[in-house]
């Protein structure tokens, strides 16, 4: 069924991607701030929820308040050995990828 | 039960207990009776008597005396050891992971026996079950047992299951994919695109990275391919590659044609669309019926892709969404599709002949079957008319002599295969094609019955032909019989040949950019040739990996790449470098 065969194509795409070289790890949040799915422990995971949670809410506002009609998409923070990308759509998706030498 | 228990006094230690003691009866525990009687007993007689009468019945009994008392070994022969060998077992570990969707989905096919299509009902049953409070929840369903599970994790699972489903999620994951693998690719896909390597501030800079960028200018360092990278992922490892095209409007994406594990008629061939955005995993993956051997998109509707295969059916795909509905039109039932592996398609833009100013797109197909068709849609499929038949010529020595005596002088109506076709860049009447005996003909679409030309020089099957892009008049070819040929329009003996390798050439283009140089695959390398720098050897020379046969070539429209597809289902682009050309539209060739 075209359903199944389509969640099939999700589960793989989110392997490939954790399975990425130099990808730390991807978390899915709800827009509850609550972890839906995440190959980090629950420590890291709770972690990185919490913070990025405030950090997206504040891009967003931004993005906002210049624009209306617009919504933030994604945000990028690069950092001296590791750069966190959020895609944000209704649910966040986070993945922290540690950069190439 | 009570135990009285009474103080044991003195007097009663000294007092005198009578203690009787009586016997029971004999318990008899075995009785068995003798067999023997005494003589002296009283019915020793009658027994006696009985005894005698028993040995008159056993000596009078038939066959007395016949008994022999004999004695018998058997033998028990000696053991061999004897070892058999027998298939391993393959042992093979599978799982996996179901979703509670799909269990629901189970369900109700069982119960219903109608499939629920809409993803909306499906998705409304989740987020009804979603609503529940968060407390103890029973899930029950037709076939399962009733289940208590927590509410917490079940919310959970549940509201994962639903935006699996949402588009928008998914959209997510691509950019995800795309973001990641860019980080890892920069510096390729900045020399892809002709941009400057990203610097990382703070981090030393490679040197070897700069370098190309000052030496630019100078002209001694020599032309150079660099390897960027190779689009290979699982699907096609191990598949041949036997063809590929890029999309007319979006210049990052190329659909490669795969065929099967050997080259077999009745392997499942393969169609992967890459980007340049996603170097690790194909955006479309086809599963075709049979060997691919052709394909193009088209130019007028761009998200169409016509796939030719081995068994001689073309089939029009859609790419703009993955979906089951991709396939639009096959032309399996067409009662005049192609006999034989359709060898290459083209989409043109036409000439309407009542009026001249509109231009249709129609699909132009060369057959093994010796039939150039061009292809129209009409209610529900597709069909075709001949647009020319490769009829086979004799007396092909005659055919630069004189044309008009070879034209008569056929007679047999065989057709020979058509492997290759080209159509001219302005004028769009006129085409170019190469079949399996050698020969190059020109055709004209006005006339489907008789060649314009035939050019004869290769004895060995014509595998590619292109005009050139820069000089109208001029056309490559090249074939199985190791050479490549350049020819002038209306001459019916090639300008130059060009040989260098003892091996078939797979397949030749001329370079979008520069008017002199084209590039040429034969088995075993990668040569790009500079028809201004020398006529006897190509400039570059690129060897493929041992054991693996480079198949076919494209160059790439917008930046100075190539694009060699191989035997073991890799795509490999390499950049040109250090390629000083004088960039000039228009080279005449003179002799």
């Amino acid at each position: 069924m075209f359903l199944v065969k389509q969640a099939e194509e999700v589960e793989a795409r989110m392997k490939r991607i954790a399975a990425t070289k130099g990808v730390i790890g991807t978390l899915v949040v709800n827009p509850d701030g609550v972890p839906l799915r995440s190959t980090l422990d629950q420590s890291m995971t709770l972690q990185y929820a919490g913070q990025l949670q405030n950090l997206v809410a504040l891009a967003r506002s931004t993005v906002r308040d210049i624009d209306p009609q617009n919504d933030l998409s994604a945000l990028r923070v690069r950092a001296k050995n590791y750069e966190i990308i959020v895609v944000t759509g209704d649910y966040l998706m986070i993945t922290i990828q540690k950069l190439p030498e | 039960k009570d135990t009285a228990t009474e103080q044991v006094t003195e007097d009663m230690l000294k007092e005198v207990v009578d203690i009787f003691i009586s016997e029971t009866d004999t318990f008899s525990l075995l009785d068995i009776p003798g067999t023997c009687v005494s003589v002296d007993a009283d019915d020793a007689d009658a027994i006696i008597a009985r005894n005698s009468q028993y040995e008159e019945v056993c000596r009078n009994r038939a066959g007395h005396g016949k008994d022999v008392d004999r004695s018998v070994q058997t033998l028990n022969g000696a053991t061999k050891n004897k070892q058999v060998q027998s298939n391993s077992l393959i042992m093979v570990d599978a799982g996996k992971s179901v979703m509670l969707m799909m269990i629901f989905i189970n369900v109700l096919n069982t119960m219903t026996g109608n499939i629920p299509n809409h993803r909306t009902a499906i998705t409304s049953f989740l987020a009804a079950l979603f609503k529940y409070p968060a407390e103890r929840q029973t899930f029950v369903s037709g076939s399962l047992k009733e289940v208590e599970v927590d509410g917490n994790s079940l919310n959970t699972e549940l509201e994962w299951e639903l935006i699996v489903l949402s588009e928008k999620f998914q959209h997510c994951l691509l950019a995800m994919e795309k973001s990641i693998l860019r980080n890892n690719s920069q510096p390729q896909l900045a020399a892809y695109r002709q941009l400057a390597v990203l610097e990382e501030p703070g981090c030393p800079v490679k040197p070897d990275l700069v370098e190309p960028r000052k030496g630019g200018t100078e002209s001694s360092q020599s032309p150079a391919l660099e390897c960027l990278w190779v689009f290979s992922c699982e699907l096609s490892r191990g598949r041949s590659v036997s063809c590929m095209a890029w999309n007319r409007k979006n210049p990052d994406l190329l659909a490669v044609g795969y065929g099967g594990f050997d080259f077999g008629n009745q392997t499942p061939g393969l169609v992967c669309c890459w980007s340049i955005k996603n170097l690790k995993w194909p955006e479309r993956v086809i599963h075709c019926d049979s060997t691919v051997t052709s394909l193009d998109f088209s130019a007028s509707s761009p998200s169409q892709l016509a796939v030719g295969t081995r068994d001689g059916s073309i089939t029009i795909y859609s790419v703009h969404s993955q979906d089951n509905r991709s396939q639009i039109v096959s032309s399996r039932e067409s009662p005049s599709r192609h006999m034989g592996p359709v060898w290459q398609l083209r989409w043109m833009q036409q000439e309407l002949s009542s009026s001249g100013e509109e231009k249709e797109e129609a699909l132009l197909s060369v057959g093994a079957d010796g039939r150039i068709s061009k292809w129209f849609f009409f209610k529900h499929g597709f069909d075709c008319t001949d647009v020319m038949k490769l009829k086979r010529i004799q007396n092909t020595k005659k055919a630069g002599r004189n044309k008009t005596e070879t034209m008569t002088g056929s007679v047999l109506t065989a057709l020979t295969p058509g492997l290759c076709f080209d159509f001219h860049p302005t004028d769009s009447s006129i085409y170019l094609t190469g079949t399996w005996e050698g020969l190059i003909h020109k055709c004209s679409f006005s006339n489907t019955q008789q060649f314009v030309e035939t050019y004869s020089k290769h004895f060995c099957p014509v595998n590619c032909v292109a005009w050139s892009p820069f000089n109208p008049d001029v056309f490559l070819s090249c074939s199985s019989d190791w050479t490549i040929q350049l020819w002038k329009q209306d001459h019916s003996k090639p300008l130059l040949g060009f040989t260098s390798a003892q091996k078939a050439v797979c397949d030749v283009k001329w370079s979008p950019k520069w008017a002199t140089v084209f590039g040429a695959v034969n088995e075993e390398q990668l040569e790009i040739w500079d028809l201004n720098l020398s006529i006897l050897d190509p400039v570059i020379v690129q060897p493929a990996a041992p054991g693996v046969r480079m198949t076919s070539l494209l160059f790439s429209s917008q930046t100075d790449c190539v694009v060699v597809g191989d035997s073991v289902g890799e795509v490999a682009v390499y950049q040109l470098k250090n390629f000083s050309v004088a960039e000039r539209s228009q080279v005449n060739f003179s002799w």
